[in-house]
C-alpha cells in the first residue's frame, strides 16, 4: 500500500509539472510580442529578428552585442528568409531586425501592393529611405540611419567560364543564350531581384534553382564544382576571389541601394531612445570594408560570428 | 487561412509541369521511396528470415535496429550529402539522390527486420514440430511453413517501411535534395502558405493511398483470409514510431 | 566531393594572410574541413552545450506535454468503441503529415509563430500516437479481478483509477514513453526550420556552410541524448516499479 501510495504522489506530482508546464507555455504564446514591446521600464527587453547566413549572422550578433552592453536583456532569433519573419515583425512580436534597405523595401511593397506594384526602392539611398519608412510606417515600424555599408545583391560565376564565354555582365549572359542553373536563396524564384528580375530584365533562361542559400558556402561550392553555372552572392563577400569567381556586372540596374539599416519598432525606440542612438552610432562606423572582413573570417576561418562581431565593436570603440 | 488559395495552389496547372513542378517531385518521392524499401527489404528480409529460422542473434538484430530509431535521418542525411556519397545528380532520383537513397534504406530497415524476425518466432511451435514430424527439414520447413505463416507481420513490415519511408523522404528538400519537400520548403521560404498547405497535403494524401494500398496486399498475404490460427499471445503491431 | 576547390597547405597560407584571420582554427575550417577535430570541440563548447540544452528542454516539454494530452485522451478512448476509433483514428492521420510541413505550417495564426512552442506542438502532436496507443494498452491490460477487489475494498472510480489501475499500466506506459521521446529527439532536429531546432540548428547551419565537424559532432550528440533518455526511462521504470525486475 505505502508504494502504491508513493506511486500515486508521485504521478500527481508529474501531473502539476505537466499542468504547469502547460500553462507556462500558454502565456509565452500571447505575451511574447506584448511584452518586450510595450515595455515601460528604460531597460527591458528586446526580441531581435534575422536572417541566418553569414552575414546577417553577423550583424545580429553585433546588434545584440551593442544593445546588451546598453542595457537590454536581447533575444536573438534567425530564421531562413526574411518572409518567414516579415509577418512576425508586422505584428509586433519580434522589435529589431538587420535589414538591406532595398530588399525589405521590396518585401513590403509587395506585401502592401500586390506581385505587380511599381518598384519603389531604386539606386538613390535617400529616396529608398523614404519609401521604406513610408512602408513601414502603417505597421508602427521605422527605419534607423542606414550605414555607408551596402551589399548588393550580385551573381557570380566562376572566372573560366567567364572567360570561355567572354562574360562580364550579366547582358552578356542573356546573350549567350543557353538555359543556365541557378544556386540562390531559397525564396529566389519569387523575387523580382532574383530569378523574376534575371529573367525579364536580363532575358536569362533559368533551367533550375537550386535552393542553396544566399551567399552561403554551399551556394559558392555549387558554382565552383559546375553543377551550377550562376551563384546569388553579395557583394561583400570576401571570399569571392580566392574560391575562383567572379561578380557579373548588373550593368541593367537590376540591384538597388542595399545600405544596412536598422528597422526597428516605434513603440520601442519612442520608449528607449538609446537604442536609436546605439543602433546610429554603428551605422556611422560600418563600412563595406568591414562586412567584406568579417564574411570572410566566419566564411573561411570559421570563426564565430559572435567573437568576429565583438571584435569588430571593440576595434571600433564602440563597446 | 484561406482554403481556395490551397485549391487554386493545386489546380493550376503550371505549379505540377517542369522540373521543379510538383509532377516531377512526386515521381521523385514515389522512385524514391520504392527504390529504398526494396532494397532494404532484398538486405533485411534474408537476414531476419535466416536469423528468425535459426531462432538466434534476433535480440541483436532488432536492438541494432531500435537504435536506428535513435539515428534522426536528417543527420544522416546532412553526413551523408557531406561526405563522399555528395549531393550530385543521380538520375530520375535527382540532387543528392544517392545520399537521400541510403539514408531512407537505413530507415527502412528497423520496421522490416524486426516485423520479419517477430512473424517468423512467433509461428506456432507445434506446427513446426508437427512439419518436423512430418519429415522437414531447413529450407523446406521455411519455405511451406514458416514463412507462409509468417507472411503477415513480414508485409505489415513492409507497410509501416513504405509509409514512414514516403513521409520521412520530404526531408530530402532540406539538404536541397530531390522529392516533394521542396513545396513545402519553398512555400515556407517565400511566405506562400497555402503552397505549404497544398504540398502537406499533397504528401498526407499519397501517405494514406500507400497506406491502404499496402493495407491490400497485406490481405492478400494471409495465408487465411482475415482469422488468425495462432496460439498465444498476439504480437504488438510495431507502432509507427520512428520517423523524421 | 562538393568541393572542386583546391584544398591543403598553399591555400591555407593564402588564409592566414588575410587581415583578421588567425590559424587556431586549422583543423576545421573551410579549407581543411576535417570530419574530427578536437580544436572545435573546445572553440566551440558553449554553442554544442547550448544546443544540446534546447534539445534537451525542448524534448522533456514536449513528451510532457502529450502525455498530458493522451492521458484524458486515453481515459476517454476507453470509454466507448466509438470514440476511440476517432481518437486513434485522428492520431493515425496526423502522423501522415510530414513534420517539415507541420512546422512550417506552425506560422499560420493563431499557432505561435517562430517560438519553440511551435516546436513543442507540433512534436506533442506527433507522440500522441504512441502514447494514447500504449495508454489504452495498458489500461486495458488490467486484470478484471483486481478492479473486482479494489472495488470491493471501497475504491471509488477515482481512485481506483489513480491508485491501482494506472500504477499497473506503468510498464506499458513507460514503454509508449521510451519510444515517444527517442523518436522525439530525432524529430526535433528539423524544427531547425523555425530556427528551434536544438542541435538540429546545427546540423542545418553546418549543411549551409559545408562544416563537417559540426555535422558529426551534431549528430553523435543527438543519438547519445536518445540513447541517454532511453536509459533514464528505463531506471525509472525499474526503479518505480520493481516487481518488474528479472
Amino acid at each position: 500500500m505505502a508504494r502504491q501510495r508513493s506511486l500515486s504522489t508521485a504521478l500527481a506530482i508529474a501531473m502539476l509539472v505537466v499542468l504547469s508546464a502547460c500553462g507556462g507555455g500558454d502565456d509565452p504564446l500571447a505575451d511574447e510580442g506584448g511584452d518586450t514591446g510595450s515595455s515601460t521600464e528604460s531597460k527591458g527587453s528586446l526580441v531581435l529578428g534575422g536572417q541566418d547566413f553569414t552575414e546577417m549572422q553577423i550583424m545580429a550578433s553585433i546588434y545584440e552585442q551593442l544593445l546588451e552592453d546598453a542595457g537590454y536583456t536581447v533575444r536573438t532569433q534567425l530564421v531562413s528568409t526574411r518572409k518567414v519573419y516579415l509577418k512576425e515583425l508586422q505584428k509586433g512580436s519580434i522589435d529589431i531586425v538587420p535589414e538591406y534597405a532595398g530588399s525589405i523595401t521590396d518585401e513590403l511593397n509587395i506585401a502592401a501592393n500586390g506581385p505587380n506594384a511599381e518598384q519603389v526602392s531604386s539606386n538613390d539611398i535617400d529616396e529608398t529611405m523614404q519609401a521604406l519608412r513610408d512602408l513601414l510606417e502603417p505597421d508602427g515600424l521605422t527605419a534607423l540611419e542606414p550605414a555607408e555599408a551596402t551589399d548588393q545583391n550580385a551573381f557570380a560565376t566562376t572566372t573560366d567560364f567567364a572567360e570561355e564565354n567572354d562574360l562580364t555582365t550579366l547582358t552578356d549572359l542573356g546573350e549567350m543564350g543557353e538555359p543556365i542553373t541557378l544556386a540562390a536563396s531559397e525564396d529566389c524564384s519569387s523575387r523580382p531581384d532574383c530569378a523574376i528580375g534575371l529573367k525579364n530584365v536580363y532575358d536569362i533562361e533559368i533551367e533550375d534553382i537550386l535552393p542553396l542559400g544566399f551567399g552561403t558556402p554551399q551556394t559558392k561550392d555549387s558554382v565552383t564544382s559546375g553543377e551550377s553555372q550562376l551563384g546569388l552572392v553579395g557583394t561583400s563577400d570576401g571570399s569571392l576571389e580566392q574560391l575562383g569567381l567572379v561578380i557579373l556586372e548588373d550593368d541593367k540596374g537590376l540591384q538597388v541601394s542595399q545600405n544596412l539599416v536598422p528597422v526597428v519598432s516605434q513603440q520601442v525606440v519612442e520608449q528607449n531612445p538609446d537604442v536609436a542612438d546605439t543602433l546610429n552610432g554603428l551605422s556611422e562606423e560600418l563600412t563595406t570594408e568591414d562586412l567584406a572582413e568579417m564574411n570572410a573570417a566566419v566564411d573561411l576561418d570559421r570563426q564565430r560570428p559572435e567573437d568576429v562581431a565583438q571584435q569588430f565593436l571593440e576595434e571600433k570603440g564602440l563597446i | 487561412m484561406d482554403f481556395s488559395a490551397v485549391w487554386d495552389y493545386l489546380a493550376e496547372g503550371a505549379n505540377w509541369s517542369g522540373s521543379q513542378g510538383m509532377g516531377a517531385y512526386l515521381v521523385q518521392q514515389l522512385l524514391l521511396t520504392v527504390t529504398s524499401v526494396v532494397a532494404a527489404a532484398l538486405i533485411g528480409l534474408p537476414v531476419a528470415c535466416w536469423l528468425g529460422h535459426i531462432g538466434r542473434g534476433g535480440a541483436l538484430a532488432i536492438n541494432i535496429s531500435n537504435v536506428g530509431r535513435a539515428v534522426p535521418t536528417f543527420a544522416v542525411l546532412v553526413l551523408l550529402s557531406l561526405g563522399p556519397l555528395g549531393v550530385g545528380e543521380l538520375g530520375p532520383y535527382g540532387r543528392a539522390g544517392l545520399a537521400t537513397l541510403v539514408a531512407l534504406l537505413l530507415f527502412a530497415l528497423p520496421p522490416i527486420v524486426t516485423n520479419a524476425y517477430v512473424g517468423l518466432r512467433e509461428v506456432d511451435r507445434e506446427i513446426v514440430d508437427a512439419a518436423r514430424g512430418m519429415g522437414m527439414r531447413g529450407g523446406q520447413l521455411f519455405r511451406s511453413v514458416e514463412l507462409p505463416l509468417a507472411m503477415p507481420l513480414v508485409v505489415s513490415g513492409l507497410r509501416l517501411a513504405v509509409v514512414q519511408v514516403w513521409a520521412t523522404a520530404t526531408i530530402a528538400a532540406l539538404v536541397a535534395g530531390p522529392g516533394l519537400g521542396n513545396v513545402v520548403t519553398e512555400g515556407f521560404a517565400s511566405g506562400n502558405t497555402a503552397q505549404v498547405v497544398a504540398g502537406a497535403l499533397l504528401i498526407a494524401v499519397v501517405a494514406v493511398a500507400l497506406e491502404l494500398a499496402m493495407a491490400v496486399v497485406e490481405k492478400a498475404a494471409a495465408p487465411v483470409p482475415a482469422t488468425r490460427t495462432r496460439i498465444g499471445p498476439e504480437p504488438r503491431p510495431e507502432t509507427p514510431a520512428s520517423r523524421t | 566531393m562538393i568541393l572542386a576547390l583546391p584544398r591543403g597547405g598553399s591555400h591555407a597560407s593564402t588564409l592566414a594572410a588575410l587581415p583578421g584571420i588567425d590559424t587556431s582554427s586549422d583543423c576545421y575550417n573551410f579549407v581543411n574541413n576535417s570530419w574530427f577535430c578536437p580544436a572545435y570541440l573546445t572553440d566551440r563548447r558553449a554553442e554544442l552545450l547550448a544546443a544540446t540544452q534546447e534539445h534537451i528542454w525542448i524534448t522533456v516539454v514536449s513528451v510532457l506535454v502529450g502525455a498530458l494530452v493522451a492521458y484524458p485522451l486515453a481515459l476517454l478512448a476507453r470509454r466507448s468503441p466509438a470514440v476511440s476509433a476517432v481518437v486513434l483514428g485522428g492520431s493515425t492521420i496526423l502522423y501522415t503529415i510530414p513534420s517539415l510541413a507541420m512546422f512550417s505550417l506552425m506560422l499560420i495564426p493563431p499557432l505561435p509563430g517562430i517560438s519553440p512552442w511551435s516546436v513543442v506542438i507540433g512534436l506533442a502532436l506527433y507522440t500522441l500516437t504512441i502514447l494514447v496507443r500504449n495508454m489504452v494498452a495498458g489500461l486495458e491490460a488490467v486484470p478484471e479481478e483486481v478492479r473486482d477487489a479494489a472495488r470491493g475494498l471501497g475504491y471509488g472510480r477515482l481512485k481506483l483509477l489513480l491508485r491501482i489501475e494506472t500504477p499497473l499500466a506503468m510498464p506499458v506506459i513507460i514503454a509508449g514513453l521510451r519510444v515517444a521521446t527517442v523518436s522525439t529527439v530525432a524529430l526535433l532536429t528539423v524544427g531547425s526550420i523555425l530556427g528551434y531546432g536544438g542541435l538540429g540548428n546545427l546540423l542545418r547551419l553546418g549543411v549551409q556552410s559545408d562544416f563537417r565537424a559540426q555535422v558529426l559532432t551534431a549528430s553523435v550528440l543527438c543519438v547519445a541524448l536518445a540513447v541517454a533518455f532511453d536509459l533514464i526511462l528505463l531506471g525509472l521504470q525499474r526503479l518505480a516499479l520493481p516487481w518488474q525486475r528479472g
